[in-house]
């Protein structure tokens, strides 16, 4: 087993030193476009998907796959890639890796993607599921995940069955490059997250370790700030900011490094005992 | 082609329910709309936080691969959840950051191999503490855009969604649930010991004019570490350390590692003369 994970942590330091691959982004327009679900009885829905014409094969849509998986049949039969990859259970896969692919043109009902990424791999779950249901509605081929559906706008509505796409201009990069990349900065991992508010508000907040009551206390405003403009006091409950819950010194300054200098937001404080709502507006400032 | 070694576990986050009893749909009905703040995590995942009965939040995935909603047992502990014979549990109060407080949310109780995993290496950059399925989702018409920073959630009211079938035995089969323990094994062996804590940059108190020729302090608050430091509105900020300013994302790269407390040399140009300060980081934002 040793051996295997000393493959295995090769395996990731090779993988960084790739190069990441340009992805083309979908041409946008304002059409959006409605895909049909069928819900298995395990609740996982499935798509109709074509891969380079081929197909409509069944895909689980998981919004908790950062990958989009298909499997070695299907992949071999849609030309995606010459040889088998992926392969039986887990020794298989930290040994034998997986071949991570791109799809010439992946369709899901009308909704065309070009150049979107994937894997080749036969992931258990997938197959237990598929085995489960073959019989009454056909196998299922794999996972549509972030690399696809990141690239839309996604509605699901599991009422009307129905999935709506339409395409955001978002790049979804390079999955397997940037999480190997992440996984290097070994040091970074082991240290606290530095973050920082991405304008300028005036204010300082604080909390003891023995306050676990929702929110944080304002104890310093600074004159002409944009606190102080927006009717911030010392002493007043920092509840939400922006409707991020700001129950923390870290979740705080979270929440004011979303939020970009010049955008009016709203800012929930308790204030004797009161519910009160401030809008806030960040400068350009540090 | 290239050829990567995966970490198998996750690859999705796909889960089916172990045989149960039919999972009762919730009759009270929550707030009609919401938008929900989320946050991708390194490992692409869609993380809204949570409060359970009250306690937290806690950080949950978005995945339309789960039956259900999973907690680990430390935390059904921890808010000290009634579990049936089954490994089920029911919420008080299940509320989602954004304002939307789903009533009698049930959840199963299992320690998943992909969390313990992703927690054991800090995959995901922060801490995730459980996955939101099916028998919330379903209950929502939910917009997911990477482009906006919120999710668009709508209560479906007139929808009771159908009730999970379980496969078999469940679990995940296939010697995947090994991975939780071979990534904590990973981890190890690659000296990672994940720290989720949180770090603020330290704070200056200065506002700033970008301009053609550099950048200008346009105000600084009074009390602020940039006033008792001596930068007064006007100033050209020439450099801090030795690292030279021309623009705002210069001054943000050069505090983005400054902490509280660290005391910094600025090089500023106030009438033609330059004037080196040293400011001391303080609290606030």
């Amino acid at each position: 087993m040793l051996r295997q994970l000393m493959i295995f942590a090769i395996g990731l330091g090779f993988v960084a030193t790739l190069r990441a691959e340009d992805k083309p982004v979908p041409k946008l327009d304002d059409k959006a476009i409605v895909v049909p679900i069928e819900l298995l009885p395990s609740r996982h829905f499935v798509v109709l998907v074509k891969l380079n014409d081929k197909g409509p094969y069944r895909l689980i849509l998981d919004t908790g796959a950062p990958l989009t998986i298909i499997n070695s049949k299907v992949a071999k039969e849609a030309g995606l890639t010459k040889k088998a990859g992926g392969g039986g259970g887990l020794l298989g896969m930290l040994a034998g890796g997986i071949d991570q692919i791109q799809v010439g043109k992946m369709q899901v009902g009308d909704v065309v993607s070009e150049k979107s990424g994937a894997v080749v791999m036969d992931h258990p779950t997938v197959q237990a599921i598929s085995d489960a249901f073959e019989k009454e509605s056909g196998p299922i081929a794999g996972i549509i995940g972030f690399p696809f559906f990141s690239r839309f706008a996604m509605t699901v509505d599991y009422q009307k069955k129905e999935v709506t796409f339409k395409p955001n201009g978002y790049k979804p990069g390079d999955y397997m490059q940037d999480l190997m990349a992440s996984m290097m900065k070994i040091e970074e991992k082991n240290k606290p997250r530095v973050v920082s508010p991405a304008g300028l508000w005036g204010f300082a907040v604080e909390k003891e370790k023995s306050d676990d009551a929702e929110g944080v206390t304002v104890k310093t405003v600074f004159a002409d700030g944009a606190a102080a403009k927006g009717g911030l006091k010392v002493g007043d409950r920092v509840l939400t900011i922006d409707g991020r819950w700001t129950d923390s010194l870290g979740d705080t300054i979270i929440a004011a490094s979303l939020i970009k200098p010049g955008k009016a937001v709203a800012v929930a404080v308790k204030r004797d005992g009161k519910d009160v709502k401030l809008t806030i507006t960040p400068t350009k400032g540090n | 082609m290239r050829r990567v070694f995966l970490l198998a576990g996750l690859a999705a986050a796909l889960f089916i329910t172990p045989g149960f009893a039919a999972d009762p749909t919730p009759k009270d009905k929550p707030a009609a709309a919401a938008e929900v703040p989320y946050r991708l995590t390194d490992t692409k995942h869609v993380l809204v936080r949570v409060k359970l009965n009250g306690q937290g939040p806690f950080n949950f995935i978005l995945d339309t691969g789960a039956p259900a909603v999973f907690i680990p047992n430390k935390i059904a502990k921890k808010i000290g959840l009634k579990l049936d014979d089954k490994g089920w549990g029911e919420f008080d109060k299940f509320a989602i950051e954004g304002g939307l407080i789903v009533e009698k949310a049930r959840t199963r109780v299992e320690d998943l191999f992909q969390l313990e995993g992703m927690n054991g290496m800090g995959m995901a950059g922060v801490e995730l503490h459980g996955v939101i399925g099916y028998n919330v989702l379903a209950q929502f018409r939910i917009t997911y855009d990477f482009t906006a920073d919120k999710l668009q959630w709508v209560y479906l009211k007139d929808f009771e969604p159908p009730v999970v079938k379980p496969i078999g035995k469940g679990g995940s089969g296939g010697g995947l649930d090994m991975m939780g323990n071979v990534m904590k094994m990973m981890a190890g062996l690659m000296g990672v010991k994940p720290n989720f804590d949180i770090a603020p940059t330290g704070f200056l108190g200065l506002e700033y004019d970008e301009k053609k020729d550099g950048l200008y302090a346009k105000s600084v608050l009074k009390g602020s570490p940039a006033d008792k430091g001596g930068i007064v509105a006007g100033d050209k900020i020439e450099s801090i350390r030795t690292t030279s300013i021309d623009d705002a994302s210069d001054l943000k790269k050069a505090l983005a590692k400054a902490k509280v407390g660290d005391s910094l040399k600025f090089t500023v140009l106030r009438d033609k003369e330059s004037k080196i300060l040293t400011i001391e980081l303080g609290k606030g934002l």
